[in-house]
């Protein structure tokens, strides 16, 4: 239905969209999720052509509507937009918002109008509230509001650009109810959001984002369970890492403890966890791997996720294969063990850093 | 419930501050009709004694003594008049030790009831009367052609008669002079109406030593006449831009004019001389009550000099409402085709609006009539309303782009995504929610253009200010009229803005009923 072709978006100063492909079918229901600022938005508003393309195309059932000819007004009236600030029109009523645009545009009666829009308002739970105005109403039900008024031109696609974002926690729960009520409709939906378990319950394709182009795109399980990417993975389980790399034996040593203290505060890592991390490195690279190893080259990644709050600790070194459970510092091993749950070593062979030290640090 | 109360709270507030105006209004005319008394003047009796140091000297700003008294008297404070009624007031209650100005014409103030003033004996200074000619005149030879005439009117005695009836005796009756029949020219005569008894208004008509000169003249010339009645201010130049022919206004011949108009043959001699306070006979206090009562009767009812003033107030209003008109439709026009506009057409409008804004009203109005229409004889009503459309629209211009900027771009980007083309999401969304910013402005721009047309008089439009003045002329008082006008002014931006203010409600969406809404509508169950 939508094919988005070497879609770009450029800035001055920023590229939002570098190169997005896609194809979106008939009856898709797609979250799209990302880190922040990686064109999520800027996608949907591209293809609502709210913002200009720089570059690639658009085609809607085949038509290009980047088209300098094609009438940008012409492809919105077949996609509705919901917008992260409601934007209703705050001069109309509840009901004239839903009435304003089925009469002006798809000149329906000011009768049918108004029968349109009292069902929408039941739909979304709204009866009765048809004569207040924007003002006063709460952040949840005003965009309830919102999505009856995109309802009401009885769009081919929704595009719902964070719509629970600007939402007190309270009143999440009411509107992803609505969306979830719609998307079992069979309508076609992209939603730009962060709650990556709601995207998980009504969508059947997830497109992952970062850096401008969609990183991933699968089904709910293909992405959320076994993504591709280390990226995406990094994401999903919103891990926060710090690389640090270890290249000579005059390695700056004390900075890194800064660098790690950084990255902790930075994390809201709790201060045992900080002094385990640290320690667990010290003893691992300093006290165990450096003085056994012939070349000194080890890549160290400190992970930590926010969902279950545990970090781990992965040290990759090249060199034959030697697991530090079978070396020979006894003393550094046992005060290592203190702090880390779970110590896995893998050896791969031919690969470049070939061992693979994982620990995963007591919370 | 919530509107009712918000209607309640507001109009005690709003009658209050009414009554204060009228209030403070009142105050100044009391204050200003009894008078404030100086102390401490210097009896002066001859001309000589204005060498003495601290002496406040009274002239009207336009003429050449202003700077020969400077000149003569450094020890001297010399204080110009812009209205010389206003000097004759200053001396009588002590604010100023002399005022010095032409002889007749203070006799004549005297003569009408200016009390408690006298006349010293000298002469200061002579001036001569004369006519200013226009270099750019429509009729060929004029300066030739009015020197002849008045040598040919002095030879038979004629001009001597005039200044002896007009000047001498008081005797303010125009003798009849022949119009012509298929006029040969047409002669285009500046004059003041505001001069006794040199160019006045008896009623709605110009009357007159100049205007009867005027009259002659043209009769002799085989020409039919037009005046334009200009302020001093402006009369030099309307002639050196050709506005006019030439000026009949008992204008004086100085150096310093001649360097910018040739003038004709001296007319007559005016001697300037000083009005000194008169001790012996000072101001006759009258009643308060009295006093009011007679300025009213000069002003209004005197030579019906109400229609002057109702004649003002039609011209004020015509400008204004079609200023407001004509400029809201400009404001709004240009708002529209700069709202998508490239940056060079924005770039020129915003500079355009920046001269418009930049500018005093008054020297835009000038510019406008004597220099940018001065070719073409276009009225000087028309080219005001120009002038202050564009005032208007730039304000207007300037009200709605802030307005507008007040909406959130969402409102814009919600009503294109559900199909509306840009313009009409302007117009059913973003306008009418920018409304409420713009009106407010927009009143009190509308008041402020009311009282911002009253620099008219200086392109020949008789608007109510400027009427003013001219009973001001006649009836040598100095503030009654003033106030009259104040009040009227004061008046017209009420009614004005108090129009505007039900359009603020009427175009206030969240004031609609429910019924309105649902108008035509039937809901279900």
């Amino acid at each position: 239905m939508i094919e988005l072709i070497h879609l770009e978006k450029k800035y001055e100063q920023t590229v939002p969209l570098k190169d997005v492909n896609a194809v979106i079918n008939r009856g898709d229901v797609i979250s799209v999720i990302g880190p922040s600022g990686t064109g999520k938005s800027t996608l949907l508003r591209c293809i609502n052509l709210l913002e200009k393309p720089t570059g690639g195309q658009i085609l809607l059932d085949g038509e290009d509507i980047t088209d300098p000819k094609y009438d940008a007004v012409k492809a919105r009236r077949r996609m509705g937009m919901v917008f992260q600030s409601f934007n209703l029109f705050g001069h109309l009523t509840v009901i004239e918002n839903l009435m304003l645009a089925p009469r002006e545009i798809l000149k329906k009666t000011k009768q049918e109008a108004y029968d349109t829009g009292i069902a929408l308002l039941k739909r979304v739970g709204l009866a009765g509230r048809e004569f207040q105005y924007p003002d006063q109403l709460s952040g949840g039900q005003k965009q309830r509001i919102a999505i009856a008024r995109t309802l009401a031109m009885d769009p081919d696609v929704i595009l719902l650009d964070e719509p629970t974002s600007a939402l007190d926690p309270t009143m999440v729960g009411e509107v992803q109810a609505v969306i979830r009520d719609l998307a079992g409709t069979g309508k076609t939906m992209m939603i730009v959001t962060h709650e990556m378990n709601f995207a998980r319950s009504i969508c059947n394709r997830v497109f992952y984002m970062d850096q401008g182009v969609i990183f991933e795109d699968g089904t709910p399980e293909q992405v959320f369970d076994h993504p591709q990417k280390e990226q995406t993975r990094r994401f999903i389980h919103k891990l926060k890492v710090l690389e640090l790399l270890i290249d000579s034996r005059e390695y700056d040593f004390a900075g890194a403890g800064t660098l790690i203290d950084q990255y902790c505060l930075r994390s809201d890592i709790l201060l045992r966890v900080k002094y385990r991390i640290r320690l667990a490195f010290e003893e691992l690279v300093q006290q165990i791997l450096l003085p056994v190893l012939e070349r000194t080259a080890l890549h160290v990644t400190v992970e930590y996720s926010e969902e279950e709050k545990t970090a781990t600790v992965i040290i990759a070194y090249g060199g034959p294969r030697y697991d530090p459970a079978e070396g020979k510092n006894d003393l550094a091993y046992t005060v290592l063990k203190r702090s880390i749950s779970e110590l896995t070593y893998q050896y791969t062979e031919g690969a470049e850093l070939s061992n693979t030290i994982r620990a995963v640090i007591l919370s | 419930m919530h509107r009712k109360k918000q209607k309640s709270e507001t109009r005690p507030a709003r009658r209050a501050g009414k009554a204060a105006g009228i209030f403070i209004l009142l105050a100044m005319m009391l204050f200003l009709v009894t008078g404030c008394s100086g102390s401490g003047n210097k009896a002066i009796t001859s001309l000589e004694q204005l060498s003495e140091p601290g002496i406040r000297i009274g002239v009207p700003s336009t003429i050449i003594e202003y700077d020969m008294l400077k000149k003569d008297y450094p020890n001297a404070t010399v204080i110009p008049y812009t209205d010389s009624p206003l000097g004759y007031r200053d001396v009588a209650n002590g604010r100023l030790d002399v005022f010095v100005y032409a002889r007749e014409e203070m006799k004549l103030a005297i003569e009408h009831g200016t009390e408690g003033v006298k006349l010293l004996d000298g002469t200061y200074h002579s001036n001569d009367a004369a006519v200013g000619i226009s270099p750019a005149a429509k009729i060929p030879n004029l300066q030739e052609k009015i020197n002849t005439f008045i040598r040919e009117l002095r030879a038979d005695g004629t001009l001597e008669d005039m200044f002896d009836r007009w000047v001498l005796r008081s005797e303010y009756e125009m003798p009849a002079i022949p119009k012509t029949e298929n006029p040969k020219y047409h002669l285009r005569v500046a004059t003041s109406g505001t001069v006794m008894p040199y160019s006045y208004y008896v009623g709605t008509q110009l009357n007159g030593y100049d205007i009867e000169l005027a009259y002659r003249f043209a009769s002799w010339l085989g020409a039919d006449v037009e005046f334009k009645v200009i302020d001093y201010g402006g009369i030099i130049t309307a002639a050196a831009t050709g506005e006019v022919d030439c000026i009949m206004a008992n204008l004086y011949r100085t150096e310093e004019n001649s360097k910018t108009i040739p003038f004709s043959e001296t007319l007559f001699v005016v001697e300037m001389t000083g009005m000194v306070p008169d001790s012996a006979r000072p101001a006759a206090a009258k009643s308060f009550w009295d006093s009011i009562a007679e300025s009213f009767e000069k002003t209004f009812i005197r030579e019906n000099r109400w229609q002057l003033l109702l004649e003002g107030i039609g011209t004020t209003l015509l400008i204004t409402v079609l200023s407001i008109l004509l400029g809201t439709a400009l404001g709004f026009g240009v708002f529209l085709l700069c709202r998508k506009g490239n940056p060079v057409a924005n770039g020129l409008t915003h500079i355009m609006i920046r001269l418009v804004t930049g500018l005093p009203t008054v020297v835009l109005l000038m510019v406008l009539y004597y220099i940018i229409f001065g070719g073409l004889s276009i009225p000087g009503t028309i080219v005001s309303v120009i002038c202050f459309t564009m005032v208007f629209g730039s304000a207007v211009f300037a009200m709605v782009n802030t307005g507008v900027s007040t909406v959130d771009k969402g409102q814009a980007e919600a009503a294109c995504s559900l199909g509306f083309t840009d313009r009409k999401a302007f117009f059913d969304v973003v306008l009418p929610q920018a409304m409420p910013y713009i009106m407010p402005n927009y009143r009190e721009q509308i008041a402020a253009l009311v009282k911002a047309t009253s620099v008219v008089g200086y392109v020949t439009v008789q608007d109510l200010t400027k009427m003013g003045d001219i009973i001001r002329s006649r009836t040598f008082e100095a503030f009654f009229p003033l106030l009259v006008v104040a009040l009227v002014y004061f008046i017209l931006a009420d009614l004005l803005t108090a129009l505007a203010r039900r359009l603020e409600l009427h175009t206030d969406p969240k004031r609609r009923t429910k019924e309105k809404i649902m108008k035509g509508v039937k809901a279900g169950d």
